[in-house]
């Protein structure tokens, strides 16, 4: 949350002209190739000023505020159907987008239960959550038979209690959270119903007291300096510590599994806001964003999947073919989606994770 | 009364007015408003385009209906509760750490003590984020301090603090000390050396000198750097956030959930709303003492 | 002046079995390079009101702080009632101290002040109520009680300070400028005050102050001290009236210093002197105390009050000079006049007042004479 303050230096890539067009743009840290953005720049002459946040409820206060300056913004699904009641977003106008012919039916079938009809939002990226394991202390601890691709690796209290000594961090994401444990439960995850959705929380609390922390960003450096040694966190993300571990060489391997009861799939999803100064632009800059090589480009870049099929043929080997990232067939099929909680229903549901957390 | 006057003393009334006064009314009215999906995400909205009617209808629409809740949820009571026992156990570790360093500046020899100051000022420089996350890049598993114990063969297994209350009071401790040092320096520094030179030939020793004079001369810097850890510590969120583990339950947190998790900026601003009142005690009696120091002052 | 009734005289200083409260021997203090204290010999006898009386900076305060403890000498011992007290702290020390700001405990009333000390030696409750009733019926401040320090006047302040300080009976009391932040009626009050109370207590005080005429007025003798070092140990009145440098003699009281050089007689007492100061004027005639050589270059100190002014030069008097008024100075019962000689020398002699000013016999110009005796002034060996 406040941790975007650190690294969300506005990366400002000074235009040449002064008074020149200018399009800002809001998206998740993290999440793109920085030579797309010079890319961006160059093809169209507007000075692109770029923003990050690390987490939807950030960027939706600012959203609700109104004016918050933004051309473009990168919400997840759920938060995005909840916005676009709001009344936050305008229509998308396809016709000025021509590189949208490229987008995925597999992809915008399922977004079109946020947003029907697709009408205010295409997609960026999507992923799955799961879990990130460090090899060696999962095996250390559990032993090789480690159920490290089922979910009861983070919701069974036996394993957790043995996890706890090398650490296990969780996102702080009810949203996310509590459609797991109802999966793992094998009740709908996508239930609205208070009386399902209290089921997890005995789940949650049995493994409280073994997970070190619940935080949404910061399982990505202690995954990949060893501080823990199981996240269930975002597909993308524990791919960047993977990554990122690799690189340091400190003898850390990261893997990352989607459980084999279902993983949650989300989308995070471009739209413009009603308000936006410069709504042209903000076309622009997704239409550069939905063109095949640049897309691929940022996938290949940040190990997340996207919405875009013509830009498979561009993508490395590494990234198509990591079923973490692009799951088979079968695996996506066991994949679920959850839609935004009615106000009552979220209330009752923070309230949970809130009483999970903290006990209280 | 003259032009000149008036400007000096409308100047910080309109400063207060426009930073304080408005913004905290903004926020009343907003916790006697109730949550709605729509920009901005609460009803009714002042409106002045309808006239009078508009107005009635917007006073007609407004409840008290979130500070009901607050008492109904035990959560908001138990976070005031833990907020105020975290302050409290942090302003006393505070004051634990910083009357021994006050006090030696206050007896180091002049021409240190400029300098002794701007020690204790200057992480006021850098970024208080910078400084947090400083933290923990010492206090965590992997971090310098547990690399420095282990080399040291002092400890086997790293010791867990980050992400724990002790962290939480590490954090709260470290970040508002000069508050605490500052006050009480001052308090010992004004103080005449010849006190306890006089306490000690009338025949006290060197420490009962200082239980019978140096404490009891440093008690108003002592009040008043209490308050200043106290207060704030109360609606403390960062350290907490980024310091702490998931159990520790403060206000400050629970605010930022209603307000960004549940976009329920009503009960967010009555929760503030709440917090303020709460805060207004201490900060009376802070006032007071303030007042009756200056009193007494010679 | 005649005395109504026979005195005692209190002077154990001239008495060889006399045997001293405070020995200082040899007292060298050194701060780093500076000396504050050069090799001081001291002797203080018990029920004595003694003086140090010097300048800022001549090492008083800091002679006053080592016989409390809080600075050890460099070199020398003291002894206090025949105790070698090198080693004793200063809370262990049958001394006690008036600070110059008083120190009071502002958190404690002016009761709990004075209590203090005593309650320092655990002495009994009943011990502290009756000690303390008595320290505040000494010092008149019985209504002040419970009063706290910041809400009685400056001179209550002083009277507390004092109380406090006296309440454990201590055999030695230091008082470092105790009427320094007094204004000047107040501490004229407080210097009868303070006689009083020494006396009735029978304390021996030990008082540092720059101020002579404090010193002069309440001690029994007083110590000038300068640049650290002793200068003249003597009663007030010998002080005055028998320096035993330029120093002392400038010091204390206006002195007009005729420097020149020395013969003996011709006439007259034992010991009689001639002293030529200036060109065209007649020599001094003087009494000194030893006999002088011939031709020795000396100071002559003669006090204003010791020479009166006319038109005429006095017969019965020894010495004259004549010389213009140049300035006068009218203090009420007292005038100075300032008078030039022909060589330029200036004069001060003072003249009481006996009649009303519109009658007053000299004024500015006039040509007068100065006329003192030949035992008037002192003759000081450079």
């Amino acid at each position: 949350m406040f941790k975007t303050l650190i690294p969300a230096t506005l990366i400002a890539i000074s235009g040449t002209m002064a008074a020149a067009e200018e399009v800002h743009v809001y998206n998740w840290s993290d999440y793109i190739d920085p030579a797309l953005l010079q890319k961006f720049e160059d093809q169209t002459g507007i000075k692109l000023v770029y923003d990050v946040f690390d987490s939807n409820e950030v960027l939706e206060t600012k959203l609700l505020s109104g004016s918050s300056g933004y051309d473009v913004v990168v919400p997840t699904g759920s938060f995005l159907e909840r916005q676009i009641q709001a009344g936050v977003f305008q229509k998308l106008d396809y016709s000025k987008m021509p590189n949208s012919k490229y987008l995925w039916d597999k992809i915008k079938e399922r977004t079109a239960q946020y947003d029907p009809g697709n009408q205010y939002a295409v997609n960026y990226m999507w992923g799955t959550t799961g879990i990130g394991i460090n090899d060696e202390k999962v095996k250390e601890v559990l032993g090789a038979d480690a159920p490290v691709d089922s979910l009861s690796l983070v919701f069974d209290p036996k394993y957790m209690k043995k996890l706890q000594s090398c650490g296990v961090m969780m996102l702080d994401a009810p949203t996310e959270m509590i459609p797991a444990a109802l999966r793992y439960l094998g009740e709908d995850p996508n239930s609205k119903d208070p009386k399902v959705i209290e089921k997890a929380e005995p789940v949650l609390e049995a493994i409280r007291p073994y997970v070190r922390k619940f935080n949404s960003s910061e399982y990505i450096n202690s995954l990949a300096n060893g501080d823990i040694c199981v996240a269930f966190g975002w597909s993308g993300d524990i791919l960047q510590a993977r990554d990122r571990a690799a690189e340091a060489k400190n003898g850390v391997t990261i893997s990352y599994h989607i459980p084999k009861e279902g993983a949650l799939m989300w989308f995070d999803m471009m739209a413009i806001p009603a308000d936006a100064p410069n709504p042209s632009g903000a076309e622009k800059f997704i239409n550069f964003m939905m063109d095949p090589e640049n897309i691929a480009a940022a996938s290949n870049y940040v190990n997340y999947a996207n919405g875009n099929k013509e830009s498979q043929k561009y993508l490395d080997k590494s990234v198509i073919d990591d079923p973490a990232i692009y799951p088979p067939a079968a695996t996506m099929d066991n994949l679920y989606t959850v839609t935004a909680y009615p106000p009552k229903v979220k209330r009752i549901v923070t309230r949970l994770w809130t009483k999970v957390k903290s006990g209280t | 009364m003259n032009l000149r006057r008036f400007i000096l003393i409308a100047v910080p009334y309109l400063w207060l007015v426009a930073l304080f006064l408005v913004p905290f009314l903004i926020v009343v009215k907003i916790s006697f408003s109730s949550a709605a999906i729509s920009m901005p995400p609460y009803t009714p909205t002042f409106s002045l385009t309808q006239g009078w009617a508009g107005i009635e209808n917007f006073f007609s629409q407004l409840s008290v209906d979130n500070f009901v809740f607050l008492t109904q949820d035990d959560l908001y009571w138990k976070a005031y509760l833990s907020s105020l026992q975290i302050a409290a156990i942090s302003t006393v570790l505070t004051l634990i750490v910083a009357y021994p360093m006050a006090y030696g500046m206050a007896r180091a020899p002049d021409e240190w003590r400029p300098t002794l100051l701007m020690l204790v000022i200057l992480p006021f420089w850098t970024s208080f984020l910078i400084r947090v996350y400083s933290w923990m890049g010492i206090i965590s598993d992997q971090g310098l301090l547990n690399q420095f114990l282990m080399w040291l063969g002092i400890i086997a297994e790293p010791l867990h603090i980050m992400n724990t209350s002790k962290a939480v009071y590490l954090g709260i401790v470290y970040t508002y000390l000069p508050f605490m040092i500052l006050p009480i320096y001052a308090a010992l520094e004004k103080m005449d050396d010849s006190l306890g030179e006089a306490a000690v030939d009338l025949g006290a020793s060197r420490l009962s000198s200082f239980w019978l004079v140096t404490v009891p001369m440093s008690r108003p810097g002592v009040i008043a750097g209490c308050f200043l850890v106290f207060i704030p510590a109360i609606g403390e969120y960062v350290i907490p956030q980024l310091l702490g583990g998931s159990n520790t339950l403060m206000i400050g947190k629970v605010l930022w959930t209603e307000f960004f998790s549940n976009a329920d900026w009503p009960l967010a601003s009555s929760v503030a709303v709440v917090l303020l009142l709460i805060l207004i005690i201490p900060i009376m009696l802070f006032q007071r003492n303030q007042q009756k120091n200056e009193e007494a002052g010679r | 002046m005649a005395q109504a009734k026979p005195k005692i005289v209190f002077d154990p200083w001239n008495d060889p079995k006399a045997k001293p409260l405070i020995e200082c021997r040899g007292i060298t203090k050194r701060f780093g390079d500076f000396t504050a204290i050069d090799n001081i010999d001291l002797n203080i006898y018990e029920r004595e009101f003694f003086a140090l009386l010097g300048p800022s900076g001549c090492g008083k305060t800091t002679l006053m702080r080592m016989l409390a403890g809080f600075e050890a000498p460099s070199e020398g011992a003291i002894t206090i009632d025949g105790q070698n007290v090198a080693d004793v702290p200063p809370n262990k020390r049958a001394v006690n101290m008036m600070f110059q700001s008083y120190a009071l405990f502002p958190h404690l009333s002016v009761w709990e002040n004075i209590a203090f000390g005593l309650k320092r030696e655990r002495a009994s409750k009943e011990r502290i109520e009756e000690r303390v009733s008595e320290m505040l019926r000494l010092t008149r401040l019985e209504k002040f009680a419970r009063r706290k320090p910041h809400q009685i006047s400056g001179g209550q302040r002083q009277r507390v300070a004092l109380a406090r300080s006296l309440a454990k009976a201590p055999k030695l009391l230091l008082l470092d400028e105790p009427l320094g932040a007094l204004d000047k009626k107040l501490r004229q009050d407080t210097q009868f005050e303070l006689m009083d109370i020494q006396e009735r207590t029978g304390t021996t005080f030990v008082i540092v102050t720059h101020d002579q005429e404090e010193a002069m007025t309440v001690a029994s003798r007083v110590a000038v001290m300068n640049n650290g070092v002793i200068m003249q140990v003597a009663t007030p009145a010998d002080i005055y009236e028998q320096p035993n440098s330029v120093y002392v003699a400038d010091f204390i009281g206006d002195v007009n210093i005729l420097e020149g050089n020395a013969s003996p007689g011709p006439d007259g007492p034992e010991n009689a002197v001639q002293i030529h100061y200036a060109e065209g004027e007649p020599p001094v005639r003087a009494v000194a105390n030893a006999p002088i050589a011939q031709g020795s270059r000396v100071s002559y100190a003669i006090r204003p009050e010791k020479i009166s002014v006319g038109f005429e030069p006095d017969p019965d008097r020894a010495n004259h000079a004549q010389g213009r008024v140049i300035d006068i100075a009218y203090l009420g019962n007292v005038s100075t006049y300032r008078v030039e000689l022909p060589g330029g020398k200036v004069i001060s002699a003072t003249m009481t007042n006996a009649r009303r000013l519109e009658r007053r016999a000299f004024t500015w110009e006039d040509e007068v004479w100065l006329s003192w005796t030949q035992t008037a002034g002192i003759v000081l060996e450079s």
